[in-house]
């Protein structure tokens, strides 16, 4: 309304007066303008100076403006003032058609259940007679240019027909496509490049630099882009999954936590059920509420995960009613389900119900096997589960290749003083270089009463070690008295979200189920976690402030874990619980199964993208370490793909030469479905070759269907910085106008006068009628 | 001196030394060994001695507390023969041998106690007279279920064995009582023992009498396994590790006997901590 109103005001829209230029036919000097402005002013207030005195001063200030004004525009006139066009020859001019081909156009939410592909098949009709006619943004460009079309996704391909197009593409490449298509009409005289799409530019790792120099490059050739958007920029109702956070490797039995991010629109208060499959049989579901209308939040679920192999573990959300797109309710992850048994080193200072009982609550798992070493008396050890008659042989391991074999070491009741000051430091070691879990309990001859503080261990632990009285921690003696204290135990807040201690899903239940079990005895003075360990439990006893018993924190690579108590055991044994409660169990072998799984092996081979289009680059990466888990630079490490039809190609990798012991190579997918990856590196002769495994799935990309709003904002910032403006499919006509008035390409210059235009008649009279009705109201002549 | 007199005193000289070295000569042994009297009275020293009787009440907390066993049985023998005099005993070497930070003292809890499951091993003796009251037969079955140990000692004979193998079937009914062979942990967790010695009581083993009693002429180890093949109860049968704890201090007890009595009674519970 405004603009036609504009138009038919000043003869020629705005985008005109933009594009163009104004410019005064008769050059006058600016001498001559002034003195011609004064003449009209002197001769406005002149003209009332006979009536100064029945007029009074603002009368004769406004009357003899009025008059100035109307004088001032006659001589405006009388300049031909005129409007400076460059317009585009007809049919001489090239302009580039990039229609969105992706599967994200298919989406319903162009209105009216039309879908987003609709649009673009009514804007250019294959012939020109069809039922749109002429209104058609198509057909409106083949009036005055010559069109090319172009169908892009991750492809970009010249098309004669809108028929052509399958809307089937897995990516939109919309900033590869735009540069393509510039440099394919480059030798031709281009009046600008119309895309129509959604926005939604979904190739990976594209990050601000490249997008700024896509823009810089487009800005360069002169070429205006003219974005089509298509869809709507938020959905009215839209449950949208993100990928589910969780390890892609993971111990048979464990149990994976998972966060899946959520993201919601116009479900305000209610509720969905979060559920997590493996093939096709629900492991685990939660229920989430969304507390406003667009609400971004996350669900965590605790799944176990059962079965070894690859696993394709399945995510959806129930499709909410009156949901536009239910295919980004679904998210799929390839994980690995590894059953080789993690290996842990229990050390016992002295025999202690400890060690039984946990021996007995990981007996039952398979994934973890804990070599026991007990001191039995000064100089004799005794050893219990060792795989051979050598493990052990010579106590305590003395060597990184001996330590570092396994994944996991538990510290029982055994003085620092035990140990050479090689041997703590090759703990440290263990945990920080190699990636190993440390377990630390509680014991008469544990923390700062085994005296620990000053030694390479105290880094380690998440807790501070208070100082204490000299010789208490050597000392023989049965603990002293005062020391003993029980402790009941609960949970924290940041137990009840962490699987080691969430032995009810319910956190209630949970509280619960603690609260029923017994007291446990602590002996070890404590001092407090230290800042970015984590609490999991802490023991409720006679002092009044609540004492950590279960820390844990990362430790270099590697993470360390404290149980402050001595006799988790009693969980299993006293008379009070049931005999088919599991608590303790569960416990000691989520608390092993957390410590260890996350010790790094001597080769790990990651595979990026995991999820590829086929025909991808997928690039293989390993990392290479010997038994002493130090990086290896020149070993042969050969990676040998299997194809899901069975067709295998092996692929070296070689040493990147940017961070030891990383190996890269990249292989080509070619056919769709699961690949598995065998990655096996030699080192020195003679030495035992690690091998490693992983996975990655081709022709399996859902991208288009997350983030699939309509994207002005991307839109419009490719326009503004190519000097086009964005539209709605239904401005076609001021599109083309906007297109015809280009700088670039074959134009002719027109110059429009406005002198006659209906806006300076409309003001000539209006000027001189309030005149005329001032003076009329006043009675004057 | 008359000649009469010195043929007199002369047979008598030749008498006397002809008698005595018969005496030395025959008994070589016995002259060495107390007599049955000297024994009794021993006994009745020893145990008349001030060990401030037994200790009762909650004890200290340790790792390790050497618990008996209370249970009902025929007769006023029981449980508590030879405590706690043998505990004590037992546990001065247990502490001197082993760096187990133990209570120094014995410990008697009943079956039924509460707080049993703070003590997952246990000790008891005479069980030829055992007659478990119901609640003592779910207790003890559940004690040995959640992972405790029972050790059981000093009962002969086939007639005691019918009466604990009964009460035993109450307790884990169809686990078999079974020989537990010389390659099993248990002999091996601290001291290597090769083979099952019969310890007798103190009163035979003081003056070298036979080792058995009744008609328990052949000592054996015997146990009942879990379904993991963890051992759940010991059962030392005809012999007595009690009585050679508890006199090992005695000059006139076999040191033999003292000897694998310790052996076995640490060996178990190194087995019992450690399985």
């Amino acid at each position: 309304m405004f603009l036609s109103v504009f138009e038919w005001l000043l003869g020629s829209p705005p985008v005109a007066f933009e594009r163009g230029q104004l410019e005064l036919l008769v050059p006058w000097s600016v001498f001559w303008l002034a003195a011609a402005l004064v003449g009209a002013l002197v001769f406005g207030f002149l003209g009332y100076r006979r009536l100064a005195r029945r007029l009074g001063r603002k009368g004769r200030i406004f009357l003899g403006a009025l008059r100035a004004g109307a004088a001032a525009l006659v001589l405006l006139c009388l300049l031909r003032p005129q409007l400076v066009l460059s317009l585009v020859v007809p049919q001489e001019n090239v302009v580039g058609v990039l229609l969105d081909d992706s599967r994200s156009m298919r989406i319903a939410d162009a209105g009216k259940d039309l879908r987003r592909s609709d649009v673009v098949l009514g804007s250019f009709p294959d012939s020109q007679n069809s039922a749109r006619g002429d209104a058609a943004l198509g057909n409106l460009l083949r009036e005055k240019f010559v069109t090319r079309l172009f169908g892009f996704s991750d492809r970009t391909e010249r098309i004669d027909q809108t028929s052509e197009l399958e809307f089937a593409g897995a990516r939109t490449d919309l900033l590869g496509s735009v540069t393509r298509v510039a440099e394919e009409l480059a030798s031709l005289p281009v009046a600008g490049i119309v895309v129509m799409s959604d926005g939604a530019d979904t190739v990976r790792g594209r990050d601000e630099g490249e997008l700024e120099a896509t823009l810089l490059d487009l800005r360069s050739r002169g070429i205006r882009l003219y974005p089509v958007v298509v869809g709507r920029p938020e959905f009215e109702i839209d449950v949208e999954m993100g990928v589910p956070d969780l390890p892609s490797r993971v111990l048979r039995g464990s149990l994976l936590e998972i966060r899946v991010p959520l993201r919601a629109t116009g479900l305000a208060g209610r509720t969905a059920r979060v559920e997590a499959l493996d093939e096709g049989r629900i492991i685990a579901t939660q229920t989430v509420r969304f507390a406003t209308d667009s609400v971004e939040t996350s669900a965590t679920l605790l799944a176990p995960a059962e079965e070894a192999g690859a696993r394709r573990l399945r995510f959806r959300v129930a499709p909410v009613p009156g949901e536009v797109l239910t295919r980004n309710n679904e998210q799929s992850v390839l994980i690995e389900v590894d059953d080789r048994p993690l290996r842990l080193l229990y050390f016992e200072g002295q025999p202690r119900w400890e060690l039984k009982f946990l021996r007995r609550a990981v007996a039952g798992d398979p994934e973890l096997h804990v070599s026991c070493l007990i001191r039995t008396a000064e100089g004799k050890f005794y050893r219990v589960d060792i795989e051979n008659a050598d493990e052990l042989a010579g106590g305590f391991p003395s060597t990184r290749e001996e330590l570092f074999r396994y994944h996991g070491v538990i510290l029982g009741s055994v003085e620092a003083s035990f140990f050479s000051q090689d041997q703590l430091n090759m703990l440290r070691d263990f945990v920080s270089q190699r990636g190993g879990g440390l377990l630390t309990l509680g014991g008469t001859h544990a923390f700062s009463e085994g005296g620990y503080r000053d030694t390479p261990l105290a880094d380690v632990l998440p807790l501070t070690l208070p100082e204490v009285a000299e010789g208490s921690g050597e000392s023989e003696a049965p603990m002293a008295a005062g020391e003993f204290r029980e402790l009941r135990i609960l949970p924290t807040r940041a137990g009840a979200l962490h699987p080691i201690v969430r032995l009810d899903e319910d956190p209630l239940a949970n509280e619960d189920l603690f609260r029923s079990l017994p007291a446990l005895s602590s002996v070890n003075r404590m001092e407090g976690a230290k800042p970015g360990a984590a609490v999991l439990l802490e023991g409720f006893g006679p002092a009044e402030e609540a004492e950590p018993v279960l820390l844990i924190q990362r430790f270099g690579r590697g993470r360390s874990a404290s149980l402050t108590v001595q006799d988790l055991w009693v969980w299993q044994m006293h008379a009070a619980i049931p005999l088919e409660d599991e608590s303790h169990e569960v416990l000691a072998r989520r608390l092993l199964r957390w410590l260890a799984s996350a010790a790094p092996r001597r080769l790990e081979v990651t595979a990026s993208p995991a999820k590829s289009l086929v025909g991808e680059r997928i690039t293989l990466r390993a990392r290479v370490e010997d038994e002493r888990f130090l990086a290896v630079n020149d070993a042969y490490v050969e990676a040998e793909i299997t194809a899901p039809d069975g067709a295998i190609s092996a692929l070296p990798l070689r040493w990147t030469g940017e961070g030891d012991g990383e190996y890269s190579g990249v292989h080509v997918a070619a056919g769709a479905g699961t690949h598995e990856v065998r990655v096996r590196a030699e080192l020195a002769q003679g030495a035992e070759a690690p091998q490693a495994a992983t996975l990655f799935e081709a022709g399996a990309v859902d991208d288009e269907f997350f983030d699939a709003e309509a994207d002005p904002d991307l839109l419009s910032r490719i326009a503004g910085a190519t000097g086009g403006r964005v539209f709605q499919a239904d401005e076609a006509e001021a599109l083309v106008l906007d297109l015809s008035l280009a700088e670039s390409g074959t134009t002719v210059v027109e110059r429009r006068e406005l002198w006659n235009v209906p806006a300076v008649f409309l003001l000539l009279f209006g000027l001189l009628a309030a005149d005329w009705g001032v003076r009329h109201a006043r009675g004057l002549p | 001196m008359s000649r009469r007199g010195i043929l007199t005193t002369a047979f008598a000289f030749v008498s006397l030394i002809a008698f005595g070295g018969a005496l030395l000569v025959e008994r070589p042994l016995e002259a060495m060994q107390p007599t049955r009297r000297q024994i009794r009275e021993m006994l009745a020293d020893a145990v008349g001695d001030d060990l401030g009787g037994p200790r009762l009440g909650k004890p200290p907390a340790h790792d390790f507390h050497f618990t008996r066993a209370v249970y009902t049985s025929y007769g006023w023998r029981g449980w508590r023969v030879d405590y706690p005099k043998a505990d004590r005993q037992f546990l001065i070497g247990l502490r001197r041998i082993t760096n187990l930070d133990s209570y120094e003292y014995e410990n008697a809890v009943l079956l039924t106690d509460p707080e049993i499951g703070k003590y997952p091993f246990l000790y008891t003796v005479e069980v030829g007279g055992m007659a478990m009251t119901e609640a003592e037969v779910v207790a003890l079955r559940r004690y040995l279920h959640r992972g405790g140990v029972l050790v059981i000692d000093d009962f002969w004979g086939t007639a005691e064995w019918v009466n604990f193998a009964h009460e035993m079937g109450r307790v884990l009914p169809g686990r078999p009582i079974e020989d537990i062979p010389l390659d099993h942990p248990v002999f091996h967790s601290f001291f290597d023992v090769d083979e099952i010695v019969q310890v007798p009581n103190v009163g035979q083993g003081m003056r070298g009498g036979p080792t058995w009693e009744r008609d328990g002429y052949v000592p054996v180890l015997r146990g009942i396994f879990d379904d993991e093949g963890r051992l759940m109860v010991l059962v030392n049968w005809n012999t007595d590790l009690g009585d050679a704890w508890e006199w090992a201090e005695n000059p006139y007890y076999p040191l033999h006997f003292s000897n694998y009595a310790y052996a076995m009674g640490i060996n178990f519970i190194i087995y019992a901590m450690t399985h």
